[in-house]
């Protein structure tokens, strides 16, 4: 008898294949089936670069005003040269603010007899890489004292691709500040409301109601209003998240008490009371980790809601403010529709706003799909 | 054998009831009386079994002995490993935990009893990191030899139980509860979620493991004859009450309650040449929110007279190690099956 326990049971696992995956690996695997899963994916990942690289992206300071290039029309690249001949190093040609006759409205006219040649991985200004590595060296560029403004210029002539790199970083970067605000006190809120029940339940549920009841714009504008110009840059960017968190994570915590409360009947969590693991044990190590899924799923469907309600602020002029960059502030030049109509390219923030806000939807799409390969609730 | 053994456990007038609430103020309006005075003794190495129909408090009696739920009223008295009896009806959580080390369950159903995001790993040496018992290299060379004492290979210890079948995932939980070298196991219909091939594996390594770790254990299930070779005594329960209480063959050969005779004949024989009159029971189990009264089983006997359906009977011992609970049961004289000796 005490030796038939003592062996392993024979053939209980010979005829299993081995099918060691991890969590990562079918997450992995699901995800890539789901094409527009990938191309969201891809989105996020050249707009974080953008943000990360801004300078590295950028040929001429996006922050220094230059008067001289103001509202410049975007150049055109050329791989053609004019006597038909096709060139692999593309160019531009110069451009030079010219009155109309007849209206005297400014225009800008190609100078086509002057072709400037695109450098690659050229020396400009300097700049530092991640915040901490002194550089100078750009992607693109050309020789000194020509331009390449491939998006245009603003009223203060600088160039609109660069300023949308930086952009890029305070909009992504305040987005996922706020996201991780939302995700934090939305999911510690959740679980708590949903693991204990009773009073603290209804506490937490009344103020989520109270919060829901607001009008969430009219209160993001008080309280962005509030915030006094003179603070530093820091401190604006953090109370700005901190206005986008206030309200928006009431949904993620309801969501997640509704997860709790279904989890909380299962076995495995009577199972945990059964062996005498305390409640901060049951809560991070059998609660958590079940809702995690859906977590990450909302954190990527809360990022681009953020950054619409970023823009849109900015575009009121309340909230992030000169000279930090992002792009709700940039629109805000394309405010007047007279500016707007003469100089059509100040809407390409919006461009990369609309970008942003559809690869991040696409993204938690597919991992809404993908995350849970195998869950029991 | 199991008359000399010191007592364990000692259950007395269990009781659990949940309220029901209703309306907009959430008033009690009502109880269901899940468990309804439930007493026994368990000694040391004893197995009882305990059976009944789905939804006569069989698991949450279980469950309130382990404080999975707090007991209405009634006592339960545990003697712990260095003699000392403690009641634990009554006591607070952090009291209760060093006794769960003693105590421990086996679930019913091996596909949600597993937390899907933990590794065979974890979930075996789960109850070893809260008890503060092993840590670190020790703990993986204690998960596998209880990993290889319930018949699992310690090669997969890193997988996760979707990996595994019903019956290798009963082996897990089986391995989870023994991790702690418990002396009472409450084992919870550890095989009705299972095939019936696969069954008789996880009983059969019940059985050794109970022999060699000399476990005392309550086995719960709905079916006589998955107890009738494990359980040394068997208790009956009907609408939250023991309505039998006899060693397994006694009871078996001579029941002495009818609802014992009707769950006796629906035991399948293994001879197939035997003919067996089978007791249909008519009418549905009555609701533990709103039972009869009088005997609660009287709306389905066969034998109920009119004192039946005014006055419950008690538990009395009608023959030595022998309680029922019916006022005709030594003038009865009801049919049993022939059991192995």
């Amino acid at each position: 008898m005490e030796q038939s326990i003592e062996r392993p049971a024979p053939n209980i696992f010979a005829q299993q294949e081995e099918q060691r995956e991890s969590y990562t690996a079918l997450v992995w695997r699901k995800f890539r089936k789901s094409k527009i899963a990938i191309v969201g994916g891809m989105l996020t990942i050249m707009l974080t670069m953008m943000a990360i690289f801004a300078d590295f992206l950028s040929p001429t300071d996006p922050v220094t005003p230059n008067m001289q290039y103001a509202y410049s029309r975007p150049q055109q690249l050329y791989f053609i040269s004019s006597d038909g001949q096709l060139h692999l190093r593309p160019f531009v040609f110069p451009q030079q603010q010219v009155l109309d006759p007849a209206t005297f409205l400014p225009s800008w006219q190609p100078d086509f007899s002057r072709p400037t040649p695109v450098k690659f991985f050229v020396q400009g200004y300097e700049y530092k890489l991640l915040g901490i590595f002194p550089s100078r060296l750009h992607l693109y560029g050309v020789e000194d004292g020509q331009t390449i403004f491939l998006l245009g210029t603003d009223k203060f002539g600088r160039d609109l691709w660069g300023r949308i790199c930086l952009g890029a970083r305070i909009s992504l970067a305040l987005s996922l500040v706020a996201t991780l605000i939302i995700v934090t006190i939305g999911s510690t809120l959740g679980i708590i409301s949903g693991y204990y029940g009773g009073w603290i339940d209804n506490l937490i549920q009344r103020v989520i109601e109270f919060l829901q009841s607001f009008p969430s714009l009219a209160l993001w504008l008080a309280l962005a209003a509030v915030i006094p110009i003179t603070w530093d840059q820091t401190l604006i960017f953090i109370s700005m998240s901190a206005i986008f968190a206030l309200l928006g994570w009431t949904g993620l915590a309801r969501e997640i008490r509704g997860k709790t409360l279904a989890l909380r009947e299962t076995d495995f969590i009577l199972a945990a009371k059964e062996m005498g693991a305390s409640d901060r044990r049951i809560i991070f190590r059998h609660l958590l980790p079940n809702c995690l899924s859906h977590i990450i799923v909302v954190m990527t469907l809360t990022v681009p809601s953020i950054i619409l309600a970023e823009s849109f602020l900015s575009f009121l002029g309340i909230g992030i403010q000169e000279p930090l960059v992002s792009w709700g502030t940039m629109m805000r030049e394309a405010q007047s529709i007279q500016t707007l109509g003469s100089n059509l390219w100040l809407i390409w923030p919006a461009f990369f706003i609309l970008l942003a806000v559809l690869g991040f939807n696409f993204l938690g799409d597919g991992l809404r799909d993908a995350a849970d390969p195998y869950s029991i609730v | 054998m199991i008359t000399n053994q010191q007592p364990i456990l000692e259950v007395k007038n269990l009781k659990q009831y949940f309220p029901i609430r209703q309306g907009v103020f959430q008033r009690v309006v009502g109880h269901v009386k899940a468990v309804d005075g439930v007493s026994f003794t368990l000694r040391e190495q004893e197995v009882l079994g305990l059976v009944g129909e789905s939804g006569c408090g069989k698991t949450t009696t279980g469950r309130s002995i382990l404080r999975l739920y707090d007991p209405t009223d009634g006592e339960v008295w545990f003697h712990k490993e260095n003699g000392e009896r403690v009641e634990i009806a009554n006591i607070n959580k952090k009291e209760m935990k060093p006794i769960r080390r003693e105590m421990r369950m086996i679930f019913q159903d091996p596909f949600s009893s597993l937390n899907p995001r933990m590794t065979v790993r974890d979930l075996i040496s789960e109850p070893l990191v809260i008890h503060n018992i092993a840590s670190g290299r020790e703990l993986d060379d204690v998960v596998a030899q209880l990993m290889r004492n319930v018949g699992l290979d310690p090669n997969y210890m890193q997988r996760y139980p979707h990996q595994f079948s019903g019956g290798q995932r009963q082996r897990i939980g089986l391995a989870r509860t023994l991790a702690l070298n418990p002396r009472l196991v409450i084992a919870d219909e550890p095989v009705s979620a299972l095939d019936v091939s696969v069954q008789a594996q996880v009983l059969n390594l019940l059985q050794e493991l109970k022999e060699r770790l000399g476990l005392t254990m309550i086995f719960i299930a709905h079916d006589l004859s998955v107890v009738e070779h494990m359980c040394d005594r068997i208790a009956v329960m009907y609408v939250g009450k023991i309505v039998e209480l006899a060693e397994s063959e006694t009871l078996l050969r001579h029941p002495l309650h009818p609802y014992t005779e009707a769950l006796i004949s629906a035991i399948p024989p293994a001879d197939p040449d035997i003919r067996q009159r089978r007791i249909m029971l008519s009418g549905e189990i009555p609701s533990p929110a709103n039972p009869p009264e009088g005997c609660v089983f009287h709306t389905r006997c066969r034998y109920a007279k009119d004192i039946c359906r005014t006055t419950p009977p008690q538990l009395v011992e009608v023959e030595p190690d022998h309680q029922v609970s019916c006022h005709f049961a030594r003038e009865l004289h009801l049919q049993g099956i022939e059991v192995a000796p």
